[in-house]
């Protein structure tokens, strides 16, 4: 796992979308830091391609704006655009063109260099022995491969990736995530949209989540899921070990579930409360720490039923 | 960079049939004009038939072709441009452009370019193919390949009459182009240019039979001066066989030439600023709404 960096690639200011009455985008601020895999995360319609697509300029903000690599895109766009790669949602390649000549398409936008690249690119992406076939002869999830073959032909330091792996069967999936962090620990910065919370888990440095336009927290997976932790516990005594539970400051929640104590805290500390337990007459006959799961932490801050 | 963009333009559309489908009925146009003319003048008392000849023989056949390709032509590349700024909507490759730091106004101008090229090859070999037929059949009428007559164009004066009529397509490419960009629907597109090419010949008919001030209306209409370029592309007196829908221009009716070209070039510039200013400010989300 990679530490912050303080250097922000990407950052939004109150950026907000209106379409007629309804608020896609409501003050959004966020930000990617170098060398971090951010994972974009909320449930569908919840405004990360809106989001997204306001970043790479492709929707006129109605509020706000947003900053990649320090650049104003109100005012450096082009510049800054120049090193992102991108895939946004929707199909977007030429279908009578094979893979190859989609990314000489894309190649000519950036100079010699990313037409040198084409070929380690199609390789990368698994996509070599294909280049020659017309893209509509491809599979959905060749589709996304020839997409991030294209957001990588000018190895850019930023890839913007809007739900890459929809549409992919599961080992498509397992594919693309071992891809996205085989390009995050290059030390390429990814910002990931995705509601598949598994997806975020497994691959993301950071998280963001979103729910009808609105940020709803954001921070390293790592401290999201401490959150998250919990200690399980049978006691002796249910009911008294509850009363001392509850009195204990660092004890965030106590439930009881299925003949056990759910306890909300640390578990570093499950020493001092097993001492404060045996204070009080109640004994342990079994405890184990709970981890944390995205999921948890998902469903708790946007009260969804699933995700 | 900007001529590789243009090559790249260049090879997207020749991977689609739609430029190789309209090429092929410009052909059977000019095959039409020529061996039509041909047939016509071989099946009469030809050897009494000068006018009959002059349909097919050059040099007055090249302006029968160009006339009909102006008039044709504005049909088809109307559709060029529609099919061509169209799927680029649909298929999401203009997204896909603007996030690699293309600006909107590079984006336009490359595909206008693009579109523009391939039109101008497409109209010219079509047109060279005409010449060709015409040279066929002027040998096997067993009658001299001369541009030399009375009356007769120079080098320059041909090139102006091609050029003329080339001039004449582009409001309506430009019309075709804009609408298209506006409706992101081929159909829109294609279908928008038929409609508004046959609407403004009837408008003009209505203008032109009205009193007062409809006759000075009809003169900034885009028709009337269309046809005032192409009126100056006659060779002598002699009438020609065009293919091309509309009266034969009467001198006294029509706009003076450079008034024509004028009032031509401003409505291309009005259908560029229309087309730039809106794609300029357009959303350019996933029709879907996405997440």
């Amino acid at each position: 796992m990679q530490q912050p960096s303080t250097d922000i690639v990407l950052r939004t200011f109150g950026l907000s979308k209106r379409y007629g009455r309804r608020l896609a985008l409501d003050g959004l601020n966020l930000e990617v830091h170098r060398g971090r895999i951010f994972g974009f995360l909320g449930p569908n319609g919840a405004g990360k391609t809106t989001a997204i697509s306001l970043i790479l300029g492709l929707l006129r903000a109605t509020q706000g704006h947003s900053e990649i690599f320090g650049l104003d895109s109100r005012t450096h766009l082009p510049a800054a655009l120049r090193r992102v790669g991108a895939v946004v949602e929707g199909q977007a390649y030429y279908p009578l063109l094979s893979a190859r000549e989609n990314l000489k398409v894309w190649a000519a936008l950036y100079g010699d260099s990313a037409e040198q690249r084409i070929d380690d690119t199609l390789d990368l992406v698994g996509l070599a022995t294909r280049a020659k076939d017309k893209v509509r002869t491809y599979s959905q999830g060749m589709k996304q491969r020839l997409g991030v073959a294209a957001a990588l032909l000018h190895d850019p330091e930023l890839l913007v990736l809007d739900e890459p792996t929809n549409g992919l069967d599961p080992a498509g999936m397992r594919e693309f995530r071992d891809l996205i962090k085989q390009l995050g620990s290059s030390g390429k910065t990814v910002f990931v949209s995705s509601h598949l919370l598994g997806e975020v888990e497994q691959m993301c440095d950071d998280v963001a989540i979103v729910k009808s336009g609105k940020l709803l927290t954001q921070g390293s997976v790592v401290d999201l899921l401490r959150q998250g932790e919990a200690l399980e516990m049978q006691v002796t005594d249910t009911e008294a070990a509850m009363r001392v539970l509850n009195a204990i400051d660092w004890v965030r929640g106590v439930i009881h579930q299925d003949g056990r104590l759910v306890v909300e805290a640390p578990r570093e500390r499950a020493a001092e409360l097993s001492r404060a337990l045996a204070e009080q007459q109640v004994y342990l006959s079994e405890l184990r720490a709970r981890e944390g799961s995205l999921e948890d932490f998902f469903l708790e801050v946007t009260g969804e039923e699933t995700a | 960079m900007s001529l590789k963009i243009l090559g790249i333009e260049l090879l997207k559309m020749r991977k689609r049939w739609m430029p190789y489908l309209l090429f092929l009925v410009m052909v059977a146009g000019t095959a039409m004009i020529i061996w039509g003319s041909y047939g016509d003048w071989a099946s009469n008392d030809s050897e009494n038939a000068p006018t009959g000849l002059r349909s097919f023989t050059l040099p007055w056949s090249l302006v029968a072709l160009v006339d009909s390709g102006q008039f044709w032509g504005s049909f088809l590349i109307g559709v060029l441009i529609a099919s061509g700024v169209a799927t680029e909507y649909s298929w999401g490759t203009v997204r896909q452009a603007l996030i690699r730091g293309q600006t909107r106004s590079q984006y336009l101008t490359m595909k206008l370019l693009g579109l523009a090229t391939m039109s101008a090859v497409l109209l010219l070999v079509a047109l060279g193919i005409g010449v060709l037929f015409s040279i066929l059949a002027t040998a096997i009428a067993d009658k001299p390949i001369t541009f030399d007559v009375p009356g007769g164009p120079s080098f320059v004066e041909t090139v102006l009459i091609i050029l003329r009529a080339g001039y004449g397509i582009l409001p309506y490419a430009l019309l075709a182009f804009a609408l298209t960009v506006v409706s992101r629907s081929t159909a829109m597109g294609a279908a928008g240019i038929l409609v508004f090419i046959i609407g403004e010949a009837i408008l003009g008919e209505i203008l032109r039979n009205l009193g007062g001030p409809a006759p000075d209306i009809r003169a900034a209409l885009i028709g009337p001066n269309v046809s005032a370029l192409l009126a100056a592309n006659t060779i002598g007196s002699a009438e020609y066989n065009s293919l091309a829908f509309r009266e034969l221009p009467v001198a006294s009716d029509l706009p003076p030439l450079t008034t024509a070209a004028l009032v031509i070039a401003a409505y291309c510039a009005f259908f560029l600023a229309v087309t730039y200013a809106i794609f300029q400010r357009r959303d350019l989300g996933v029709e879907s709404g996405g997440g």
